[in-house]
């Protein structure tokens, strides 16, 4: 008996060994934080003249390429798909055309991230390749209007990048999209 | 005459352990279990709790009818309650703080008024009660002489969509009583366990300039960036020894299966077809099943590793886009009506590589992810329905579904 009762605290004790408190969580908002601008510009202005000013002028230009980005971005519009398909659809051609059109005009200097999307019908990885496969077809696409392929990155978030959380047909045909974001 | 009995009898021995049929028993022939508790500290939302969780896990292991009243006894007692005398079996347990505050637990199990089990258990934090009360079910089912369900002691890793582009990663046991965030704050998807002890874990960080896949140790918090791809990263399947892993990565936007091995850093791509192939499972040393697109919508195919010939696994759905293995059986999502946005959409079969029976497993709402215990024994998946995400609960051999709803977020992937 006394080695029933053992054996069995024993084993309660290695189940739980692996619960304790010894497990950290991993936080990444810490590092989040750290890299907020707000401290660096709290940073530039305790530094002397000639720093600071120099510090205004990197912000400045950086300020402004963020504008020109997110202006650039307004210009560019999300392409939206079908239901399980990643072919681009007719009436979305336009938009691509115009996406190229800026990507070779006022954002050449960017990067351009193809952020796939799909609707919330499954999280598995199938959906992930179906955005993905979604992203990928607007990058041919962008390459065949000359865009050069090293300009573009892409990436997919599954279902996990909604746009619209109602339970309709026309909220899940916007969220099954390719969004453009330029990257410097 | 003679004939017609031994073919009954090899046909019988043969269907006698194979998943795919249905097992139907009779509610009424199972024993009847009483729960009585004992105990003398903690106060009664406590109490109460714990007898609830108890009462679950029994429920769980399909070898009882439960008696759901919460009556209080002394342990001592030689006797069962007279509420409680014409049951088959009762299980009275004790509750008791010790001076360095663990929580201990006393109990017995009484069969016709005889003791037949006695078991002591002590933990250091009374937060993690639900792990005992698995326990507990756990060995009542080894002393039932049942099939092991070692996987109710298990752990439970899922990510949760808190925000767009926001997700956490929780620790959880298979009720999602018990939750403990292990990353939090950045967008990360498809955690695995790295190892079968469960001290580590991989996923996919989507916060990186490319997708990443890291690898956490728990017990030290140390986190480490393994492989990365354009595109896409998603670790899919750890194998047996946590020696190779099967991924699913998208260099040059195109979603192919790639085996990792762990100890050298070497990649090798398996899958060669120019549309999606994703979703890798080991079945066996030598035999991956994925999921592939490549007859125009996605379906469940094998390949033996390094050889370039593809085989069709599953004939029936319109679209499978999801499946887990545990040795001769696969399990797979499919969408079965042709309406996109019907409500009865998504459900999950069961298919033997050795036999061309087809067992579904659920019957409403949107399962997926399915994915098998350790053991076999069950098979773990998320339900989502009427915005409700739950994980559920399979008991294959008894043919019983078990819901445990979240709380908050909505499921993304999991691994148990």
């Amino acid at each position: 008996m006394k080695k029933i009762i053992i054996s069995s605290v024993v084993m309660a004790l290695l189940v739980f060994s692996g619960c304790a408190d010894k497990e950290p969580v991993v936080d990444q908002r810490a590092q989040e934080v750290v890299v907020a601008q707000e401290v660096d510009t709290v940073n530039s202005e305790v530094v002397s003249g000639e720093d600071s000013s120099i510090d205004e002028n990197a912000m400045s230009s950086s300020d402004s390429n963020e504008m020109n980005m997110a202006n650039l971005e307004k210009d560019l519009s999300s392409v939206y798909f079908d239901f399980d398909k990643f072919n681009i659809r007719s009436d979305m051609q336009n938009r691509v055309a115009n996406g190229a059109t800026v990507a070779k005009g006022a954002a050449s200097a960017f990067t351009i991230k193809l952020e796939g999307n799909c609707d919330e019908w499954g999280s598995d990885e199938y959906n992930f390749a179906l955005g993905l496969k979604r992203a990928s077809s607007v990058k041919k696409a962008l390459m065949s209007e000359g865009v050069s392929e090293t300009r573009i990155t892409m990436v997919s978030y599954g279902e996990s990048n909604p746009v619209c959380t109602d339970k309709t047909q026309e909220c899940w045909s916007k969220n099954r999209r390719v969004d453009f974001k330029l990257l410097p | 005459m003679r004939i017609l009995l031994i073919f009954l009898f090899v046909f019988g021995i043969s269907y006698a352990g194979d998943a795919t049929i249905e097992v139907i028993k009779k509610v009424e022939s199972l024993p009847s279990i009483a729960v009585e508790d004992s105990s003398i500290s903690y106060d009664n939302t406590f109490r109460e709790s714990f007898f609830k969780t108890l009462v679950a896990d029994l429920n769980v292991i399909s070898l009882f009818n439960v008696d759901r009243h919460h009556r209080k006894t002394h342990f001592n007692d030689t006797s069962v309650m007279v509420e409680n005398k014409d049951m088959d079996y009762v299980l009275r347990y004790k509750m008791f703080q010790d001076d360095s505050e663990a929580l201990n637990i006393e109990l017995k199990l009484i069969h016709r008024e005889n003791v037949v089990l006695t078991k002591q258990y002590k933990i250091n934090r009374k937060n993690v009660f639900m792990f005992v009360a698995h326990t507990i079910a756990y060995d009542i089912n080894e002393y039932m002489q049942a099939p092991s369900i070692e996987w109710i002691k298990r752990r439970v890793i899922f990510s949760r969509n808190v925000t767009p582009l926001k997700t956490e990663i929780v620790l959880a046991d298979y009720t999602l009583a018990y939750q403990h965030v292990l990353v939090k704050g950045g967008f990360n998807v498809f955690p695995k366990w790295a190892n079968k002890n469960q001290d580590s874990f991989y996923y996919t960080s989507l916060d990186e300039k490319k997708p990443t896949l890291k690898h956490v140790n728990i017990k030290t918090g140390k986190s480490k960036s393994i492989i990365s791809s354009d595109g896409m990263m998603v670790c899919s399947d750890v194998s047996r020894d946590s020696k190779k892993l099967l991924l699913t990565m998208a260099p040059n936007g195109q979603p192919d299966v790639y085996i990792y091995d762990v100890a050298s850093a070497q990649t090798k791509k398996l899958s060669n077809y120019g549309g999606i192939d994703v979703n890798g499972q080991f079945l066996d040393d030598e035999t991956i099943v994925f999921v592939s697109d490549r007859l125009g919508y996605p379906n469940i195919f094998s390949q033996k590793i390094g050889s370039n010939s593809v085989e069709q696994m599953v004939y029936y759905g319109k679209s499978n886009s999801a499946c887990s293995t545990h040795g001769d059986y696969i399990v797979y999502k499919s969408r079965e009506s042709s309406n996109a946005f019907s409500a009865n959409t998504f459900n999950l079969h069961l298919i033997s590589t050795k036999t061309d029976f087809i067992r579904r497993l659920t019957a409403t709402g949107i399962n997926e992810f399915p994915k098998f215990s350790i053991d076999g024994d069950a098979i773990i998946f998320i339900k989502n329905y009427k915005s409700q995400s739950s994980i559920g609960i399979i008991r294959l051999n008894h043919n019983k579904n078990y819901l445990f709803p979240l709380k908050y977020g909505k499921l993304q992937a999991m691994d148990w």
